[in-house]
């Protein structure tokens, strides 16, 4: 026994960690620091919306890695956190960041309803049954369409729409970008706690098996439940993110195969890496945005995200974040050989 | 109080295609294990060739049988190449891998065709009888018809043909069928082609009786799986009950005031019932 004990050692080195750390939270400050320096207007605009819907992939992410679990309305949930921050922002005068969380809590409660039935569903029926939830908030939606500075509840003007406050901190293009650059930081924050910590665990042990969670003290349907409302939670804040980025919404822009890209983008990102998200956001927007610099159709980065599915399905379960990862892998390992050789 | 007898007819032929497109995914589901989401896309590809052919002044029999061609060869193809090699993953990622499907045609379709609003035409529409004291256009009477038709059709291949009974043997237990000689990518091969032709007569009907245009036709495929749902994936006549109550009901709430612009909603709502009431016993521990 004492051998064994002896014999186990950390398997990642504690120092080369903590200097990855390191080295994430400085790319990120620089980037928060000159993207917006260098990106001109309408580029600006892209990477706001991109930095909003890696919020609304990391969502998808979440429960797709942690659980296992396929949400296909999750860019209905970003409508409906968005509708809501609207909705606060306009008729109370809040500030952005009240409206932001106001929106985030009603997307967590819907994200609740929808998972309150996945707690007896199996995979393909959460997918299912998810994807009807998509079109039933399309249809919501598209009947209600976004406040916009009018009377009611509802508070459709039939005037000039009114354009959604910006937060006191960040009222130009530039500011915003960094702003919802660094509430992207705090939403991977938050996502990480819960992965290395006593949720992640209990979330692994469930994505294990079912019946090895419950008989080790799991509380299977607690766990779940916080899954679902902490990723309806992401999602809310996305919306929100998105309708002060543009200052309002459009009803016609959340229809349920906005969803189904979201999802399989976050596939096609990877999943299971902390880039997945950025990626998949970068992906829905930019691409598309240079597609139209070339004046390319959009609807060809429709066909580009099928196919790109069907590959990642297929032959790279990671995604393009798996991929990079390798790349990267190899050529460490190739330098530190050829370093090991100079020796 | 307004007259629900037209809305009824009318109801009850978009139900019509609602259950040609859910038996295609219910003997598709049985005998493969796959669910496809894209069973609306292929419909709608397999209008939009037809449309495209009759524009072009081609004969309408021929434009018709070319739509359901391509989407039978476009299912089966998809069926025996890509979706072979995802037959040991999990059932979720070989349905996830259909929507991979959607999105290439629901692009396709948008960069060829785009969005505007146009509708097939069948030489049917212009034919009509009186029955209960409506107007039934010819298109809805074949509809129904066909949809009668396709489903005793079915269900009587499953269970008299030795193909039928292969097909249930895989849905039953696929390792064991294998094993006692059953040829599965053959048995797979015509489900897909079955599914695939279904669909491309749903998506023609459809397009003359909704609208033509790639979003609704695609996303045509929820009333269809949440019928299908009803059915368990697995019965036919709980299939068709399921379709038809979506479509009439969807139908029915068309004048009713407030609830009106939400009835595309009610295959939501008869999903969530469908799965609350199968899965009522308390079992949540899945190994």
């Amino acid at each position: 026994m004492a051998e064994q004990a002896l014999a186990y050692s950390l398997p990642v080195d504690t120092r080369t960690v903590r200097l990855k750390w390191m080295v994430a939270a400085l790319v990120a400050l620089a980037a928060i620091a000159v993207l917006p320096e260098v990106l001109s207007n309408y580029w600006l605009r892209t990477f706001i919306s991109a930095t909003a819907l890696a919020i609304g992939s990391l969502s998808v992410s979440l429960l797709f890695a942690q659980l296992g679990m396929v949400s296909l309305a999750q860019y209905g949930l970003l409508g409906v956190g968005g509708w809501f921050a609207l909705r606060i922002s306009h008729g109370f005068g809040v500030p952005f960041e009240l409206a932001l969380l106001t929106g985030g809590i009603v997307a967590a409660a819907f994200g609740l309803v929808v998972g309150l039935p996945a707690l007896r569903m199996r995979g393909l029926y959460l997918a299912i049954i998810t994807l009807m939830m998509a079109g039933a908030i399309q249809v919501l939606i598209s009947a209600f369409g976004f406040p916009d500075g009018g009377a009611g509840f509802l508070g459709k003007s039939t005037a000039a729409r009114i354009m959604m406050a910006r937060p006191h901190l960040a009222p130009t293009d530039e500011a915003y970008f960094r702003y919802a650059m660094v509430v992207l930081a705090l939403c991977y924050g938050v996502v990480f706690l819960h992965v290395r910590g006593r949720p992640g665990r209990a979330w692994a042990m469930i994505r294990r098996s079912e019946v090895c969670a419950l008989a080790g003290g799991v509380h299977i349907v607690a766990y779940k439940v916080w899954a679902f409302t902490l990723s309806g939670f992401l999602a809310g804040i996305a919306g929100g993110l998105l309708a002060g980025g543009v200052g309002q919404l459009d009803g016609s822009a959340f229809p349920a195969s906005q969803s189904i890209l979201l999802f399989a983008l976050t596939i096609v990102g990877g999943a299971y890496s902390w880039m997945g998200p950025i990626i998949a956001g970068l992906m829905l927007r930019a691409f598309p945005a240079l597609l139209n610099d070339f004046h390319v159709d959009g609807n060809i980065a429709t066909i580009v995200f099928g196919a790109g599915l069907l590959h990642s399905l297929m032959t790279a379960p990671q995604g393009m974040a798996g991929q990079i990862q390798d790349v990267a892998a190899a050529l460490r390992k190739r330098f530190a050989g050829k370093s090991g050789a100079g020796r | 109080m307004p007259d629900f007898t037209p809305f009824f007819v009318s109801g009850l032929a978009t139900a019509a295609t609602y259950v040609l497109s859910a038996v295609g995914i219910v003997v598709l589901y049985r005998a493969s294990g796959v669910v496809n989401f894209s069973q609306g896309a292929l419909g709608a590809l397999a209008a939009f060739v037809s449309w495209s052919i009759v524009e072009h002044g081609g004969p309408e029999p021929v434009a018709w049988f070319a739509g359901i061609l391509v989407s039978t060869t476009l299912a089966f193809l998809y069926g025996r190449v890509l979706a072979a090699r995802l037959a040991f993953s999990d059932p979720v990622m070989r349905a996830v891998a259909t929507l991979s499907v959607a999105l290439i045609l629901l692009g396709f379709m948008g960069y060829v065709w785009g969005e505007a609003p146009r509708r097939l035409r069948l030489p049917t529409d212009t034919m009509s009888f009186e029955l209960i004291g409506v107007r039934v256009t010819g298109t809805r009477a074949v509809a129904f018809a066909l949809a009668v038709l396709a489903t005793v059709a079915v269900m009587t291949f499953l269970a008299r043909s030795r193909l039928g009974l292969q097909m249930r043997a895989l849905a039953n237990n696929r390792d064991l069928s294998a094993m006692l000689g059953v040829r599965v990518l053959r048995a797979d091969g015509y489900a897909w082609i079955i599914s695939g032709g279904l669909a491309g007569i749903s998506g023609i009907l459809l397009a003359d009786l909704q609208r033509l245009s790639g979003q609704t036709l695609t996303f045509a495929v929820i009333p269809a799986i949440a019928a299908a749902v009803i059915g368990r994936f697995s019965s036919l006549p709980a299939t068709v009950a399921g379709g038809v109550a979506i479509g009439v009901c969807e139908a029915l709430l068309t004048p009713v005031p407030v609830i009106g612009p939400f009835r595309t909603a009610v295959p939501f709502l008869f999903a969530v019932v469908a799965l609350l009431w199968m899965q009522r016993r308390f079992t949540f521990a899945y190994r």
